[in-house]
């Protein structure tokens, strides 16, 4: 049964006694005139498990880039591409390093104690933190200029499908974590099922109308009225849809293929359907902010389709001696970037809808990681990717910080989409203040 | 259970005289037998003033009208057009006067008036007109009620009940180790009458296991008592996932435990009187990475399964409310439809609003979701059926056939049908557009439309009545087969939907209305008077009421008079200390009250509770319910807004001194003079319903009276002699049935004929106020009527 997804469709499609059958919320809350601020949107992309340091990092900091191995796919991205390395978390506390390197990515801050226990340390629970994502979101939604139906959405491809700390990124709050949406289908449905929904009923309005007269005729002179006033309700309905669809969203719903189940090997195209649906979701600016959460901290993906067997976790493991290994996390992480690749060349070539230049040149895209490196479980040398003008940074370079702690990062993201925050996560480790990266 | 004999269920109906001579605690004195007028000071005058002219113009019309006018005006022979129109009285007079009767008498002035007045008021004014218009069985949509019922029961045709069984509580299954799933690893099982334990740092149970990692499963189901949300809230200091209704997603997912919360929280949207499946995990072990090697310092456990039902306070889940065999899962209807219109006294589906028209749009989007979502689960279709498209389209043809409660005619077939599997090009779509058209239609959402005579109308009439939802496949099967033509068939199938839960959650949904307990604010009261009295003691005291309503919805007498004279309380522990009935065990108990102090539901603290003000009684309140509930008579709101004299002022005086003083004045003694002396009885009750013989010292002065609509005065000392004589007494049988008759049919009882009422009431005196018959003759009643 999907009593979830009905749940998730009257909150969030609003159907209820206000919203039937409207769409108001398709198009952009916010009016032609306060627009003229150009929109900033920000999409963060997590792929687990560490990188393959000698051919993730460039040899050298500064610009041009000399883009590795791991980093090849974005080289026609490199004047809107920005690496920084040495960032490390340094928010301590329960929690195993996958546990804590996922929970404490976004949230910079640490976990409950819990009864989680990790492959070491202390068993924990969730972070105690919002997430800077859902921080972002919700400075965003205050704004009516900036607000939008979603606010964010928060993409999976083949994220397991239990909760726990290592499969949690995302945080409202403390002790609430955001299950990514994993199936495109049940993430299609959020964006357009009203859609669906209309187009339905108003395929059934002549059928409805010509049985009302039927009735009519059936019932006494003086019950008519109670029926006259109901057929006045039902041309109103029609009414209220033919608006509806003048209002309509400005471009085609996606198609999307059908019937792409939930297993390993279709994680090429899942990746793809979502990234599809994400881009799709800017352009009715249903949301400003959206994560892309790939499968999950110790992630045990196998990438067949690379040629290679193991689960990524366990190969994640393997010494730096083990050459062949080192081989295989490298093709791992260049099959993410080519992921975000595709992201950022449809961002690219989708004209910014009633603004300057291409969305790209309004979004950043920020990959990460839960850890360094996978071998040694190291905090420290997180990757942050950073692609496109969202954030208005400087790009086109490398930077690196020789362990600074991410939380000032974090804080470098609010101030970027103008929330001046003070401290984000645990303020102990916020240190001298956001990162200047513009 | 066994239930006491009583003095005048002897056999045979027992004269008034005769049954309060033979109850040996009866005080009672009957003042007036002789049945006239004895209109005592005070009594309201516009009944007496609007009476006798209407009477001698009746008179008059009817000796010198009729014949040619017809009766009422109707038209006769002579005069063929019904007299209706828009004079005045007086106009209307003058014309009588001057013009009647034809030719060129006169009738004489005085003659004239009394017609006129007669006419205007009985059927020739627009108003008279519209007031007959109300005794008109109307067209009505379904209640909010009728309709998510309904929808519930189209969507889950073909799941089987929970048949009724007298185990309670949950199915517990205790296991060691931390996996939930490892039934070998199970060291007991047992029913737990409900979830509230505390642990300590110890296993549960006697059974050796790691008091540091075990894990319990609870399932089975839990029946909602009313319709709308529920919280349910789990406290535990360790990991849970709690599943209600829907089992493939938890409402409440703990299973990760992550700092001190100990309360956890989920919503989720119930219909009264049905079973839905509840399971709950608990587990006070690490999850993860297995690690046993390390040495765990003891730490404590406790779990308790709460609820807060509609309108209501927290509570421990009540064991009668739980069932340890586990119920399908059922559709709930989530659009937020408007509350109906209850100016008439009862819920009813009078008038269509945008709202009304927007919920059930979303209504039937939902459902076609649900449905087209599901597949084969909610259709029986499975994606791979060859013939899929032509399953889909007997499932579509099925669902509308039932949702309208007849065959479908060809045109009807090929509009709701047939159009849409030929148009769309995706069956799923197709029924998707049926569904929502279905849902949308006046067949659908209206009562029924057709003839008198019509099989299918009397089957939906039977259940919409008992039941507020659809026939079901034997009713359905009965109407095509014939059975309903005849009142035999009609009654003999109205008996055995009565036996249904959804009959007796019927009945007992309306006891409440009738008790006026079914507004949901509960009242608090002064902890300073009352400091044993918490919102605790108000819930147990609600679930305590509803026990005794269950008691007399469910016993095989279904005697309406158990709900006045039964001893029985139903009462915990915590209750028990208050209100001076010591209860040994866990849970609610039924414990007889042989002191002579309590009188069914009647005097049940809850009630007196409710009909109360935060220190002191209400005798208005009291005295308002059995007047205008209990013994339905009618009263008209005060002549304005009155504050109480607030108790301080007058600290010397008693509530009933206190009461007669404000109520002095002529103008509310029209009224008063019937309340006051109903709610005086009830005084020996407190604020939270305690026994009581003093009040600021003095003792409690409980004398009360009634005078009967036939207007025999009857005079009771305390509520022993209110109970015995409203469980005897012909007007509370007939508020009774004229209130049970609307909740059942949502309209006005007058529309079935002036003699419907006293015909049922008669009958139910017959049964021995057997509630659950006077439910089928209701059912068959309506049935059998006349439609619009």
């Amino acid at each position: 049964m999907k009593y979830t997804s009905r749940r998730e469709f009257i909150k969030h499609v609003g159907i209820g006694a206000a919203a039937v059958p409207l769409l108001g919320g398709l198009p952009s809350l916010a009016t032609a005139a306060q627009a003229a601020r150009r929109k900033q949107r920000l999409v963060i992309v997590f792929s687990p498990n560490g990188v393959v340091p000698k051919t993730f990092w460039p040899d050298a900091v500064g610009s041009p880039v000399a883009f590795k191995e791991s980093l090849k796919p974005l080289e026609p991205f490199r004047d809107q591409t920005l690496i920084l390395r040495g960032l490390s978390q340094h928010v301590r506390g329960d929690g195993d390093n996958h546990m804590r390197g996922i929970g404490c990515l976004l949230t910079g801050i640490e976990l409950f104690p819990g009864n989680i226990q990790g492959g070491s340390d202390t068993p924990a629970g969730w972070a105690s933190g919002i997430s800077i994502d859902q921080e972002i979101r919700n400075f965003l939604q205050k704004d009516a200029a900036s607000r939008t139906r979603f606010g964010s959405l928060e993409f999976g491809v083949l994220v397991p499908d239990h909760a726990n700390t290592w499969t949690r990124m995302v945080y409202t709050g403390a002790n609430k974590p955001v299950e990514a949406i994993s199936d495109p289908y049940r993430m299609f449905g959020r964006l357009y099922g009203q859609l669906d929904d209309q187009d339905s009923l108003k395929s059934i309005l002549d059928d409805l109308r010509e049985d009302l007269a039927r009735v009519r005729k059936e019932i006494s002179v003086a019950d008519r009225k109670l029926l006259d006033e109901h057929t006045a309700l039902v041309r109103e309905m029609e009414k209220e849809l033919a608006q509806a669809r003048t209002a309509d969203v400005g471009h085609a719903v996606p198609k999307l293929e059908a019937g792409v189940r939930q297993e390993n090997d279709n994680m090429v195209k899942l990746s793809k359907l979502q990234i599809d649906l994400m881009v799709s979701a800017f352009l009715t600016d249903a949301c400003r902010v959206a994560t892309l959460q790939y499968t999950n901290s110790v992630g045990q993906a196998r990438f067949t389709w690379l040629g290679i067997g193991e689960g990524h976790h366990d190969l994640s493991h393997e010494p730096d001696t083990n050459e062949a290994a080192q081989q295989k996390l490298t093709k791992i992480n260049h099959w993410y970037a080519q992921q975000i690749a595709y992201l950022a060349q449809r961002l690219a070539d989708t004209p910014e809808p009633g603004g300057k230049g291409s969305m790209l040149d309004n979004t950043l895209i920020v990959w990460t990681n839960e850890l360094g490196q996978g071998n040694n479980h190291t905090l420290n040398n997180i990757p942050f990717v950073l692609l496109g003008g969202g954030a208005g940074f400087k790009m086109g370079r490398y930077v690196n910080y020789e362990n600074v702690a991410h939380n000032r990062f974090l804080m470098a993201l609010a101030h970027a989409y103008g929330h001046r925050v003070r401290t984000f996560g645990n303020p102990d480790v916020c240190g001298a203040g956001p990162l200047s990266l513009s | 259970m066994k239930k006491r004999p009583f003095a005048y269920r002897a056999p045979g109906w027992l004269g008034w005289a005769l049954l309060y001579v033979i109850v040996p605690a009866g005080t009672l004195v009957l003042a007036s037998l002789a049945g006239g007028q004895a209109t005592p000071k005070g009594k309201p005058a516009n009944k007496a003033k609007a009476a006798p002219p209407a009477a001698t113009g009746k008179a008059l019309f009817a000796k010198s009208c009729a014949s040619c006018h017809g009766t009422e005006g109707k038209g006769g022979p002579a005069y063929a057009k019904p007299l209706r129109g828009t004079k005045s009285v007086t106009q209307l007079a003058t014309y009588i006067h001057q013009a009647m009767p034809p030719p060129g008498k006169r009738t004489p002035t005085k003659e004239s008036q009394l017609i006129a007045a007669y006419m205007h008021e009985t059927f020739y004014s627009p108003i008279a007109e519209e007031r007959r218009r109300a005794a008109r069985v109307e067209l009505a949509r379904l209640t909010a009620r009728q309709y998510r019922n309904a929808v519930s029961d189209l969507i889950d045709e073909g799941k089987p009940p929970l048949a009724e069984s007298k185990e309670q509580g949950l199915e517990g299954k205790y296991l060691t180790g931390s996996n939930i799933w490892e039934d070998k690893n199970k060291v007991f099982e047992r029913i737990d009458p409900g979830i509230a334990f505390d642990f300590g740092t110890q296993a549960p149970g006697k059974e050796k296991f790691d008091s540091n990692e075990f894990v319990i499963r609870w399932d089975g189901s839990v029946i909602a008592p009313d319709t709308g949300e529920y919280e349910f809230i789990v406290h535990t200091d360790h990991a849970i996932k709690l599943w209600v209704n829907d089992l493939q997603r938890p409402l409440i997912d703990r299973w990760v435990k992550s700092g001190n919360e100990t309360e956890y929280k989920g919503t989720v949207r119930l219909v009264g009187g049905r079973p839905y499946p509840l399971w709950l995990h608990f587990a006070k072990a690490q999850q993860g990475v297995d690690d046993q090697k390390k040495k765990r310092p003891d730490v404590p456990a406790f779990v308790r399964l709460e609820w807060r039902r509609p309108g209501r306070g927290a509570e421990v889940i009540p064991g009668h409310l739980l069932r340890p065999k586990q119920a399908p899962s059922r559709y709930t209807v989530l659009a937020p439809l408007p509350a109906d219109d209850r100016s008439m006294g009862f819920e009813r589906g009078a008038g269509v609003s945008k709202a009304w028209s927007e919920a059930t749009t979303a209504g039937a989007i939902e459902a076609a979701r649900y449905l087209t979502a599901n597949g084969a689960a909610a259709t029986g279709v499975p994606e791979n059926a060859p013939d899929r498209a032509e399953k889909l389209k007997a499932y579509a043809a099925s669902f509308t056939e039932r949702a309208f409660r007849r065959p479908l005619d060809p045109v009807t077939r090929r509009i709701y049908v047939d159009a849409h599997f030929a148009a769309a090009k995706d069956p799923v779509e197709a029924l998707k557009r049926s569904v929502i058209l279905t849902l949308k239609s006046p067949r659908f959402l209206y009562r029924e439309l057709g003839g008198p005579n019509d099989p299918y109308r009397v089957a939906a009439e039977l259940s919409f009545s008992l039941w507020d939802s659809l026939p079901d496949a034997a009713l359905r099967e009965a109407a095509a087969k014939g059975e309903l033509a005849t009142a035999e068939g009609r009654e003999r199938h109205a008996r055995r939907m009565s036996e249904d839960p959804r009959a007796a959650h019927k009945l007992k949904e309306f006891l409440i209305t009738w008790m006026k307990a079914d507004s949901p604010a509960e009242p608090s009261k002064s902890a300073k008077v009352f400091p044993d009295f918490s919102p605790a003691v108000m819930e147990d005291l609600r679930t305590s009421f509803e026990l005794s309503l269950d008691q007399a919805v469910h016993s095989p007498e279904a005697d309406l008079r158990q709900l006045f004279l039964d001893r029985r309380l139903f009462l915990n522990e915590r209750l028990g200390k208050l209100y001076g009935y010591p209860v040994k065990g866990t849970g609610f108990q039924p414990v007889q009250a042989t002191d002579g102090r309590r009188w069914g539901v009647l005097t049940h603290p809850y009630l007196m509770t409710r009909l109360a003000y935060i220190e002191t009684t209400s005798p208005i309140h009291r005295g308002v319910m059995l007047t205008r509930n209990i013994l339905g008579r009618p009263l008209m709101p005060p002549p304005m807004a009155f504050t109480p004299l607030a108790p301080s002022l007058h600290p010397s005086l008693t509530t009933r001194e206190r009461v007669t003083m404000q109520t002095k004045p002529p103008a509310c003694m029209g009224c008063h003079v019937v309340i006051n002396p109903l709610g005086f009885a009830l005084e020996n009750y407190d604020a939270i319903g305690r026994f009581r013989t003093q009040e600021k010292g003095k003792p409690v002065n409980a004398a009360g009276s009634y005078q009967e609509k036939g207007g025999r005065k009857v005079a009771f000392s305390g509520a022993g002699d209110l109970a015995r004589y409203l469980a005897a007494s012909p007007d509370t049988r007939s508020a009774f049935t004229q209130h049970l008759f609307q909740f059942m049919t949502k309209q006005g009882a007058p529309a079935y004929g002036a003699d419907t009422v006293p015909r049922l009431a008669k009958d139910f005196e017959m049964n021995r106020w057997n509630m659950r018959h006077l439910m089928v003759k209701v059912a068959v009643t309506a049935a059998s009527a006349p439609t619009p």
